[in-house]
C-alpha cells in the first residue's frame, strides 16, 4: 500500500514548526505504524536528511512511551490501541495521514513528534507513592483485599501515563491521568495511609504544572488506549471533597 | 487544606461551580412554579406575586444569594475558561469527535444565559419592583412591550431558555461527576432527576412565551 504522510517537523520547543509531506510506497499493510515510520527514517537517513523523532520503547502497548496525534486523534483511529500496536491495515491505500505531537503547554516539544512529559512525573512524585517498610517482601496474604476493590484498582492502574488524555482534552487537562493514579492507590489498603494528603498534593501539582481543568467532556476516556474510565475522575473528586472536609476538622499543630 | 486553597484549586473551583449551579437549578424549579400561575389566570398570578412581595426582606435576602450564586458561578467559570485556554496548544488536525457539543459550548451558552439574565432583571424584575405604572403583574408579562407583548422579547426568551436547557444538559451531568455522585448508588436517581432540570423545566418556561406571545394571539 502507498501512504501520503504529513508530519510535524520542529527542532525544539522554541522553534516554529511546520508540516512536511512524505510519500511511502509499497508498504506492507501488516507492519506496525512505528515500523512504517522506521522505514521512512531509514529512507531519510540514506538521503542524508534529518529523521523524524518519535518516542517509543516496548512496542507492546504497555510502557506509555509512544503516542502522537494521527489525523487529530491521540494514538490514531483504533479504539483502545497505542500507536505501537496500530497497524497499517487500519488505513487504506493512498490515505493521507497527518502526524502531530501531543500538544499542551505542559508538554513542551522536544523534537518533531516527541514531547516532554516530565510534568506527569512531577504529579506522580508529589503524591503517587505508598509508605512501606524496607526489608524482605511481606507475606502476600497478610492484607486481604476484596475482589471488587482489587479489580477496580487494577483497572485504574492500567494507566500507562502516555498523555493521550491531555492531548484529547480541549482544555489539556490531566485529570484522567491524575485520577487514575489517585484511584489506583486509594482503593487499596496500602494506599490509604497517605490518602487524604495524596489527592491534595497531586491536584496542587497538576494545577502548578499548568494543565487545564476538567470540564467533564469524556474525550479523554474515549481516546485512552487503556480505556481508563470517567469513574476515576468522580473518585478523585470524592477524595478531594473528603480530604478538604477532614482538613477543616484537623487541629493545627505546628 | 485551607479553605482558600480549596476554593482556588481547579477542582475546588469546579466544586463551587457545581454547588452554585445546582442551587440555581433548584431556584429555577421554584421560579417555574410561580410562573405557571399565569396559566391559572390573571387574579391567581397577581395574588401570587403580591404574596411574594409581602415576604419583604426575606425576598431581598434570597435575591442577594441568587446574585451571589450567579456571580460566583460565572466568576469561577471565567477563571477556569482562561486557565483552560492557556493550557491548550492548537493542533491543526484536532478532532472534536469525542467531545460532546453541549460540553464544548458550555461557556458560550452560559454567556448567552448571562446576557439573558441581565435583560430579565432590567425588564421584569425592575418593572415588578419599581416601575409598575398602574399595570397589573399579569399585564406586564403577557401584554407589555417588555413582556411577551413584544415578539422580539418572546423569541429571545425562547432561544435563551433553550440554550439554558442545553447548558444544564452538560452542567448537571458535570456537577454529578464533580461532586462525586457518579459511581455511587445515587447515580441512577441523579441521572433521572437531571432530565427534569435540563429538559422539562426549560420546556415549562418556554411554554409561557409560546402561549402568551404567539398561540393566544392566533387562536
Amino acid at each position: 500500500m502507498n501512504v501520503n504522510l504529513k508530519i510535524w517537523r520542529q527542532g525544539s520547543d522554541s522553534d516554529k514548526g511546520t508540516l512536511k509531506a512524505y510519500r511511502l510506497e509499497n508498504i506492507d499493510p501488516n507492519i506496525s505504524f512505528l515500523e512504517m515510520l522506521d522505514i521512512l527514517n531509514i529512507k531519510l537517513v540514506k538521503e542524508k536528511k534529518d529523521p523524524v523523532a518519535f518516542d517509543h520503547d516496548c512496542r507492546e502497548g504497555i510502557c506509555g512511551s509512544c503516542g502522537f496525534m494521527i489525523n487529530g486523534r491521540p494514538h490514531g483511529p483504533q479504539k483502545a490501541t497505542t500507536v505501537c500496536q496500530l497497524h497499517m491495515r487500519a488505513f487504506n491505500n493512498e490515505d493521507d495521514i497527518l502526524l502531530e505531537p501531543f500538544r499542551a503547554e505542559s508538554f513542551p516539544v522536544i523534537k518533531d513528534l516527541s514531547v516532554d512529559r516530565k510534568s506527569f512525573d512531577r504529579i506522580i512524585s508529589s503524591g503517587g507513592y505508598v509508605s512501606t517498610n524496607t526489608g524482605e517482601a511481606p507475606e502476600a496474604n497478610s492484607i486481604s483485599i476484596e475482589k471488587e476493590y482489587a479489580d477496580e484498582a487494577f483497572l485504574s492502574s492500567a494507566c500507562i501515563g502516555c498523555g493521550a488524555c491531555v492531548a484529547a482534552c480541549k482544555n489539556s487537562s490531566a485529570m484522567l491521568f491524575t485520577s487514575a493514579k489517585v484511584s489506583h492507590l486509594s482503593l487499596l489498603p496500602q494506599g490509604q495511609k497517605e490518602g487524604k494528603d495524596r489527592v491534595a498534593k497531586m491536584v496542587a501539582t497538576m494545577d502548578e504544572e499548568g494543565f487545564g481543568s476538567c470540564t467533564n467532556t469524556g474525550a479523554c476516556s474515549a481516546e485512552c488506549p487503556k480505556e481508563i474510565g470517567q469513574i476515576n475522575i468522580a473518585r478523585l473528586n470524592q477524595e478531594y471533597i473528603s480530604s478538604s472536609l477532614s482538613g477543616f476538622l484537623k487541629k493545627k499543630d505546628g | 487544606m485551607s479553605i482558600i486553597k480549596l476554593l482556588t484549586s481547579s477542582v475546588g473551583r469546579k466544586i463551587l461551580m457545581a454547588i452554585t449551579g445546582l442551587l440555581l437549578a433548584f431556584f429555577m424549579a421554584f421560579h417555574l412554579f410561580g410562573n405557571l400561575f399565569l396559566f391559572v389566570g390573571e387574579e391567581a398570578f397577581n395574588a401570587y406575586v403580591n404574596k411574594l412581595h409581602q415576604l419583604g426582606f426575606l425576598i431581598r435576602i434570597a435575591e442577594f444569594f441568587l446574585v451571589l450564586f450567579v456571580g460566583s458561578h460565572a466568576y469561577s467559570g471565567i477563571l477556569l475558561w482562561i486557565k483552560n485556554r492557556k493550557a491548550k496548544k492548537v493542533v491543526s488536525s484536532y478532532s472534536k469527535e469525542n467531545t460532546p457539543s453541549a460540553a464544548r459550548s458550555a461557556a458560550f451558552t452560559g454567556s448567552i444565559v448571562f446576557v439573558f439574565l441581565a435583560t430579565h432583571w432590567s425588564t421584569f424584575w425592575y418593572k415588578f419592583n419599581f416601575d409598575l405604572q398602574g399595570m397589573s403583574y399579569y399585564y406586564v408579562v403577557t401584554e407589555s412591550s417588555v413582556g411577551f407583548g413584544s415578539p422580539a422579547v418572546s423569541i429571545f426568551y425562547i432561544i435563551a431558555i433553550a440554550l439554558l436547557g442545553y447548558h444544564l444538559k452538560h452542567g448537571i451531568a458535570s456537577a454529578g461527576q464533580t461532586l462525586g455522585i457518579v459511581g455511587t448508588k445515587y447515580e441512577s436517581i441523579y441521572d433521572n432527576l437531571a432530565a427534569i432540570f435540563w429538559f422539562w423545566i426549560p420546556l415549562g418556561f418556554i411554554s409561557i412565551p409560546v402561549w402568551f406571545g404567539f398561540l393566544v394571539r392566533i387562536i
